[in-house]
């Protein structure tokens, strides 16, 4: 197991490593273009050129690629174009913003397509499945934007019930986090409810469980104690996939609530190419889905003694 | 001249009128006889008047005597409530050195800390502001600006004549990086900066020698190179707001942290992308200012989520309304609409430094086949009016009606041939919906309308943030520009050689002379005869293919009084006040 483990982490700093080339290259591969984004399209050359050797963009792009690792594990950042402070100082309020966000949504969402998959899964074809079915794959098949303006038709325009921006202007507000929510869990849980009711609906057919059900064991208990276990074993990795949209995918949702996350903050650095914010972003967002990914296989092994690595 | 008489009860001028009118400037008497024989009309007699140094309410009162039609402010009509806050829905960005800020809403933010020389309302007319009068030499080569006296700043010291100087210096000085340098470009001149590129000289730009003279603690002149007319006028532009003398010299040029003003507001909270407070801390030199606190709050980039707090009363007001949910702010009872008949614009302008487009046969076949009317319907609902691919919008007082242009795919295939492309050509034009996505919509129309002369046109679409670092670069290019009250202030700032917004590259000595000519002209008839020369060039070159000006809407709701809406956008809150205070 240990020899697993260490495999799987080998491999996610051997990504890291790849995807930071990557990020470095393309952001600041051409030391003339950083100094353009710094300090803006009205700096005339002289200016560009000066910025590019003070700021030590004159050398060899391994060495900086190098310093800027270095500086990354020491915890700099960088500074923002747009909001002229560290990066510090707006990222990790921001990933805070999302995280309250994901979590909120990552809790209802995962006890809804659970229950709803596994009530499917029981009976399979019955009207309960039909029905748990459509309404997963008709909310799962309309996009957040297209969410995100139906329900603030209904409930901002219309009904006038809800708030419609999610800027948290005068502080936390958990009624504007609503439609934010709404809209996430809408798209995300007929993912899983369709799963789990798939996977469900494979252990209900095994024979262990047609044993159990003639032993004369009560039906909820065969489905709680003997089903259950076996049929979150598949959806375990699609939840864990979850972490991944979320961090990355409520940029949309995020865009139209003009909600102050992680997702707005990165839409807006790469619109206004803010290449620091760019890389923390794009260096986080790496590794929460290759570490969630990793947290995922390991704990998949653990659950289905089956699986093994060679 | 056959004159016709206004329908006033009033048919003749009183001498001592005249001669008091005489005393402010001797330009005065003709413009009062020009609007009471109805040459010029009363929006252009006021901008002209105070202008010149008359005091606005003299101007007002002035012309309500001559055209029998007395003016009532529209604050004055109702009985103010003092207090409350006003919560806008706005872009919260950088703030740093007013001198260069490049875009409206930082301006709108510092306005209330940081206030301007002069004041351009609503309604285009230019009216004191911390200056309290000015006068003009009769070339216009010379402006001498009274500034009030007893004005503080926030930090206890007195306002003064080096204030300004300081301000104006900075402007003139080409590392600062203002846009001003342009506007102002009559105190500026070329020089050798002893630097050489590709063999030839680099030539800088700076304040001629004794451009800004201090008189005393409380007057101030500056002294011109050429003519100019819009002295007043360009002293509200919104990156000519007027900072302390200790700004980016014994600190930081940075606004947001060292928030120093002549204005009642200081600035409480300031959050980029989030939000800017802003509380009134102490009495306003200028009177009453009803509101106790202004609040912009950053709702993101989608303008929806602008709207959508708008009408969830999340807030008051917003920055502006996209033409799309026009419709559904009408529905909505507690909200209302103000449209503004503007100057603003964008251009399908062509650097003409670069091919193919240094070929002015093509600019010309391109610009034959644009049909104005077709793209304003298709892109823009029709809201506007259509242009003349010479940006002096008819709202300009010195706007000159050139006969009117027709789309003719017969030249344009013609022209084409004569430029050495008879087969066709196909262009790349960089587009980054600047200002919403009905510019992505005004290049298709043309697009197709190009097509049938054999011009293939690719519409490069990119982010707006994208095409900000390229608007004076690319090739051929869509750009956005705002309302300016002369149309002279634009056609300095954008066609004049070698000023920084130049983002034609134009450079044209005949130009350059037309309009020197216009700034140095008073007599607004006589200003359009020489700008219609400058309209007729730009439109003659084909520099700018210009589909046409716009309706510019805002929304606010019903609870928000006394507010007019700019033509600029600029938040003039001075007479705001809350209903329910």
């Amino acid at each position: 197991m240990l020899r697993v483990i260490g495999t799987r982490l080998g491999v996610m700093v051997l990504i890291m490593l790849t995807v930071s080339v990557l990020l470095f290259v393309m952001n600041e591969g051409d030391p003339r273009l950083v100094a353009r984004s710094v300090l803006g399209p009205y700096a005339q050359d002289e200016q560009l050129d000066a910025w590019v050797e003070q700021n030590g963009y004159d050398k060899p792009m391994a060495v900086r690629y190098l310093n800027w690792v270095g500086r990354i594990f020491a915890g700099d950042l960088g500074e923002s174009i747009i909001y002229k402070q560290p990066v510090n100082n707006i990222f990790w309020k921001r990933l805070g913003n999302t995280g309250i966000l994901a979590g909120i949504t990552f809790a209802i969402m995962v006890v809804v397509s659970l229950a709803l998959g596994v009530l499917a899964g029981m009976k399979e074809g019955s009207a309960r499945d039909r029905f748990i079915s459509f309404i997963s794959i008709f909310t799962t098949s309309i996009p957040e934007y297209a969410s995100a303006v139906i329900l603030s038709g209904i409930f901002v325009f219309w009904l006038a019930w809800l708030p419609g921006t999610s800027a948290m202007s005068g502080g936390f507000n958990a009624v504007e986090l609503v439609l934010p929510v709404a809209v996430l869990t809408l798209y995300g849980f007929g993912y899983v409810a369709r799963m789990t009711r798939a996977s469900m609906a494979e252990v209900m057919m095994s024979n262990y469980i047609r044993t159990a059900v003639l032993k004369g064991l009560p039906y909820w208990r065969v489905i709680m104690k003997h089903a259950l276990r076996n049929a979150l074993i598949a959806p375990f990795t699609v939840i864990m996939l979850q972490f991944n949209w979320l961090l990355s995918g409520v940029v949309v949702t995020e865009f139209a609530f003009g909600y102050k996350g992680f997702g707005a903050l990165l839409l807006e650095a790469a619109l206004r190419r803010d290449i620091f914010v760019i890389e923390a972003c794009g260096i986080v967002a790496v590794f929460v889905a290759v570490g969630t990914q990793t947290i995922g296989d390991l704990v998949y092994t653990y659950l289905n003694p089956r699986i093994r690595f060679s | 001249m056959k004159r016709k008489y206004l329908g006033s009860d009033k048919r003749y001028i009183l001498k001592s009128e005249k001669d008091w009118a005489a005393e402010t400037h001797e330009y005065l008497p003709e413009l009062c006889d020009q609007l009471h024989t109805a040459e010029i009309n009363r929006r252009d007699f006021l901008r002209q008047a105070c202008l010149l140094g008359m005091a606005a309410p003299v101007a007002y009162g002035l012309a309500g005597a001559l055209t029998g039609r007395p003016f009532l402010p529209q604050a004055a009509a109702a009985t103010p409530k003092k207090g409350g806050a006003l919560r806008v829905s706005m872009r919260v960005q950088e703030m740093t050195d007013p001198a260069t800020f490049s875009w409206t809403e930082p301006a709108n933010v510092s306005r209330f800390m940081v206030e301007y020389l002069t004041r351009t309302q609503a309604d285009n007319t230019t009216v004191p502001y911390l200056a309290e009068s000015w006068e003009a030499s009769d070339d216009l080569k010379h402006w001498v600006f009274k500034l009030r006296k007893g004005i503080t700043w926030s930090n206890g010291d007195e306002f003064t004549s080096e204030d300004v100087a300081h301000n104006v210096n900075r402007w003139l000085d080409q590392d600062t990086g203002s846009s001003n340098l342009g506007l102002f470009g009559a105190m500026v001149e070329e020089f050798d900066t002893g630097k050489k590129k590709d063999g030839n000289p680099v030539m800088g730009k700076r304040g001629i020698a004794g451009a800004v003279e201090v008189i005393d603690k409380h007057t101030i002149k500056f002294n011109l190179r050429n003519p100019s007319l819009a002295m007043p006028e360009n002293f509200y532009n919104y990156p000519a707001a007027i900072v302390h003398r200790g700004f980016g010299k014994d600190y930081k040029n940075d606004l947001s942290a060292n928030p120093i003003g002549t204005g009642p507001f200081s600035l409480a909270d300031f959050a980029i992308g989030e939000k800017a407070i802003l509380k009134k801390t102490r009495d306003w030199w200028a009177g009453d200012f009803y509101l106790d606190e202004i609040q912009y709050f950053d709702h993101g980039e989608d303008t929806n989520a602008h709207v959508a707090a708008l009408v969830s009363k999340q807030v008051d007001m917003i920055f502006r309304l996209p033409n799309q949910s026009i419709e559904t702010i009408k529905r909505v009872p507690h909200l209302e609409l103000h449209p503004v008949t503007t100057a603003q614009t964008a251009v399908m302008r062509f650097r003409t430094s670069e091919k193919p487009f240094d070929n002015k046969k093509l600019r010309q076949a391109v610009a034959a086949c644009m049909d104005h009317d077709e793209i304003l319907k298709v892109a823009f609902r029709g809201a506007g009016v259509i242009a003349e691919n010479h940006h002096v919008s008819p709202i300009h007082p010195e706007y000159a009606k050139l006969p009117p242009l027709k789309r003719d795919v017969e030249k344009a295939k013609a022209l084409l041939k004569e430029a050495g492309y008879a087969n066709g050509i196909a262009l790349e034009i960089a587009n980054g919906d600047t200002e919403g996505p009905w510019m992505t919509d005004a290049c298709a129309v043309f697009k197709q309308q190009c097509e049938p002369a054999g011009i293939t046109v690719n519409i490069n679409k990119m982010p707006t943030n994208q095409y900000w670092e390229v608007w004076d670069k690319a090739p051929w290019g869509y750009t956005a520009w705002t309302h300016r009250a002369l149309g002279t202030m634009v056609l300095g700032l954008a066609y004049r050689k070698g000023v920084p917004w130049n983002e034609c590259a134009y450079d044209n000595p005949a130009f350059d002379m037309a309009l020197d000519e216009a700034e140095a002209t008073l007599d607004v008839n006589e200003r359009r005869k020489k700008i219609a020369v400058c309209q007729k060039i730009i439109q003659d070159d084909a520099i700018i293919p210009q589909p046409f000006w716009r309706t510019v809407y805002k929304a606010s709701s019903k609870r928000v009084k006394g507010h007019n809406t700019h033509p600029t956008l600029y938040h003039q809150f001075q007479n705001v006040w809350l209903d329910d205070a």
